[in-house]
């Protein structure tokens, strides 16, 4: 981006906010409701390939997903997170920052008075229903939802120009890369076990070929058993589940989701007793823990490759 | 004066013929048969005749067949249900959903869930105590110094309908993220959670429902003429209502208890079966038994394996399937 654009940019909001100043200020501020000090931006691209106009310093921001919630704390910038979802339980001071309603149904009044720069949202779905709002408000909207581990570490880097903490998110993606490097490194050449990932135990909810926990499998040394069902979260046949005999079974520990299904107790995975928790958080949410998620599977099923 | 009116009563619900009776029963037992056999020999996993591994019996015995015949006792539930009301009613839109019963048993399943889920047998009592609960509030709403008026009784039933699914959704919201995904595909009608005891549960109530309401069957005849007429005749009407009710809570908390709500089949199987037999109960109300398990269990076919290895919603099917059938019969009958 030059210069000159966002000179011209600033010149243009200042001459507009003078105009504004100069009215008498009722029916134009209704109407606009420009910031106070125009801010300086730029343009970024997010996600979905939108141009979004960002303030170059991002003072304000709010995230509407656990995931984002924990990427902005892990590239150091947690300071101007001003708002979060009743979701976002880490890290632990997530939990004091102001919760703005769950991700499907956040509420625009407190999003808006919390007066933040930067939305930080996680689907498609959710802009269509903000955009209009929240930009109307002079408040930028940006998407972030990587669908896998490669996608998840360059939001990470990209979030962290945004926030201007690269020298931060450097450092941690270097780890991040060399923890994942570590992993292969171990399990090359080892075969792979058939992995299960039960989501929900009832219904029998599972991973399927659009998920990014399919290749999160397969990086840990396992292979996906329904890596060949069309669909992200496929609610599988019980009959199906059956025949398909996996090796292990890795429970996404939640609630409803503690013991293996009953049609896998005459299973490979029931008799050698290859079933594992592991927690929900950690295979869900596309962030940067995704990395100890992986470590997590690759330790379960492959146990002689790790031992310390 | 009686003797006429009698005679006149008994003419109107006598079937078009007896004959025709017997081709109608003929024709639901034959299908049943095929519908049973064909579901048996459908699946996501091909199965082959004979010859079954263990682990291809443990998919026949284990998965398929108790499904198949907990569909078949849940709808042969919801089908008694529906025509008893219908009848006790003079309602063509009485159901167990219209009337409060649905969401009562669905509420009551929903606290077992939250409260109690380690007791297997929870779910169908409180589906129970829910469905029993809201059948009598409907009840008592309906209830004035007149007496007992039906259109009070069906208007109660919507707003006692309405009110439990705004708590339903209510608590769906409440309750945390994990158990709630459950909940939502239950609440749709989902016979995948299929289990042993829950199909015993949900036979026995399905049987001890027909049984009794066939049993009721002249008695729910003369209430379609009118309550005032019935009671003429020497009917114990409040008795009636309250057997009906009663049946009615027992087989749909069995049936939500086991499946969530599978909607639609309480209301079009009994009409369906008017439409082709008559209007006598002795017939109405064991042939819309047969006539529900035929179409939940073929609709539970599709749904297991229209985009199999996944799985359609069955409550989605029966509308998908139900709705249509119904308006072309309608159409056809008039």
């Amino acid at each position: 981006m030059s210069s000159i654009k966002i000179l011209r940019v600033f010149v243009l909001l200042l001459g507009l906010s003078i105009w504004c100043l100069s009215m008498t200020g009722s029916g134009c501020r209704g109407k606009t409701l420009a910031p106070p000090v125009p801010a300086e931006t730029r343009q970024v691209t997010d996600d979905l390939g939108r141009i979004v106009r960002v303030p170059v310093k991002i003072t304000r921001a709010i995230s509407l997903a656990p995931s984002i919630t924990e990427t902005i704390f892990a590239v150091g910038a947690a300071d101007r997170l001003v708002g979060v979802t009743t979701y976002c339980n880490y890290p632990e001071q997530a939990k004091s920052i102001a919760k703005v309603g769950d991700t499907l149904t956040p509420n625009l009044e407190t999003i808006v008075a919390l007066k933040p720069d930067v939305v930080f949202v996680s689907t498609a779905s959710q802009i269509e229903a903000f955009k209009g709002t929240l930009e109307q408000n002079g408040i930028a909207v940006y998407v972030t939802n990587p669908n896998s581990i490669e996608g998840v570490l360059s939001d990470l880097m990209k979030i962290g120009e945004l926030f201007g903490t690269v020298d931060k998110t450097s450092v941690l993606l270097n780890d991040l890369q060399s923890r994942l490097d570590e992993v292969s490194r171990r399990l090359n050449g080892e075969p792979r076990p058939g992995v299960f990932l039960q989501i929900s135990k009832e219904p029998l909810f599972t991973i399927g070929k659009q998920s990014f926990m399919t290749a999160i499998i397969e990086k840990a040394g396992g292979r996906s058993v329904t890596a060949d069902i069309e669909s992200s979260y496929p609610k599988l046949s019980k009959e199906t589940a059956l025949a398909l005999n996996p090796d292990a079974i890795i429970l996404s520990t939640s609630d409803d989701n503690r013991v293996a299904n009953d049609v896998f107790k005459n299973s490979r995975a029931m008799k050698n007793s290859k079933v594992f928790s592991i927690d929900a958080d950690l295979l869900s949410r596309p962030g940067p823990r995704l990395v100890d998620g992986l470590e997590a599977i690759a330790r379960d099923i492959h146990p002689d490759k790790f031992v310390q | 004066m009686k003797k006429v009116y009698q005679a006149r009563t008994e003419k109107k619900l006598r079937p078009r013929s007896f004959s025709r009776a017997i081709q109608v029963g003929i024709v639901l037992i034959v299908l049943l048969f095929i519908v049973l056999t064909a579901s048996t020999l459908l699946g996501s996993e091909r199965l082959p005749l004979f010859d079954l591994s263990e682990q291809q019996r443990s998919i026949f015995y284990d998965v398929r067949l108790p499904r198949i015949l907990l569909a078949a006792s849940v709808g042969a539930s919801l089908a008694v249900a529906g025509a008893g009301l219908q009848s006790l009613l003079r309602n063509p839109l009485a159901e167990p959903y219209l009337l409060g019963v649905s969401n009562g048993a669905a509420l009551g399943t929903m606290l077992a869930f939250i409260f109690f889920d380690r007791f297997e047998f929870s779910r169908p009592v409180m589906a129970f105590v829910g469905a029993a609960v809201a059948s009598f509030a409907v009840y008592q709403m309906a209830r004035s110094r007149s007496g007992m008026n039906v259109e009070r009784l069906v208007l109660s039933g919507v707003i006692v309908t309405t009110f439990l699914s705004s708590i339903l959704v209510m608590m769906t919201t409440l309750i945390d993220a994990g158990k709630l995904r459950s909940f939502t595909f239950w609440l749709l009608g989902d016979l995948s959670q299929a289990t042993r005891n829950g199909f015993y549960l949900s036979l026995g109530a399905a049987i001890v429902g027909t049984v009794v309401l066939t049993w009721q069957a002249r008695a729910l005849n003369l209430m379609m003429i009118g309550e005032r007429d019935a009671f003429d005749f020497g009917v114990e009407v409040n008795r009636v209502r309250w057997l009906v009710f009663g049946v009615a809570s027992l087989v749909v908390g069995a049936s939500v208890a086991a499946s969530g709500s599978v909607g639609y089949v309480g209301l079009i199987v009994p009409h369906l079966v008017r439409m082709s037999a008559g209007s006598d109960n002795r017939l109405v109300v064991p042939f819309s038994a047969v006539a529900g398990a035929i179409f939940v269990v073929s609709a539970d076919t599709v749904a297991r394996t229209a985009i199999a290895p996944r799985e359609l919603p069955v409550g989605a099917v029966t509308a998908l399937i139900g709705a249509p059938l119904f308006i072309y019969l309608l159409r056809r009958g008039s």
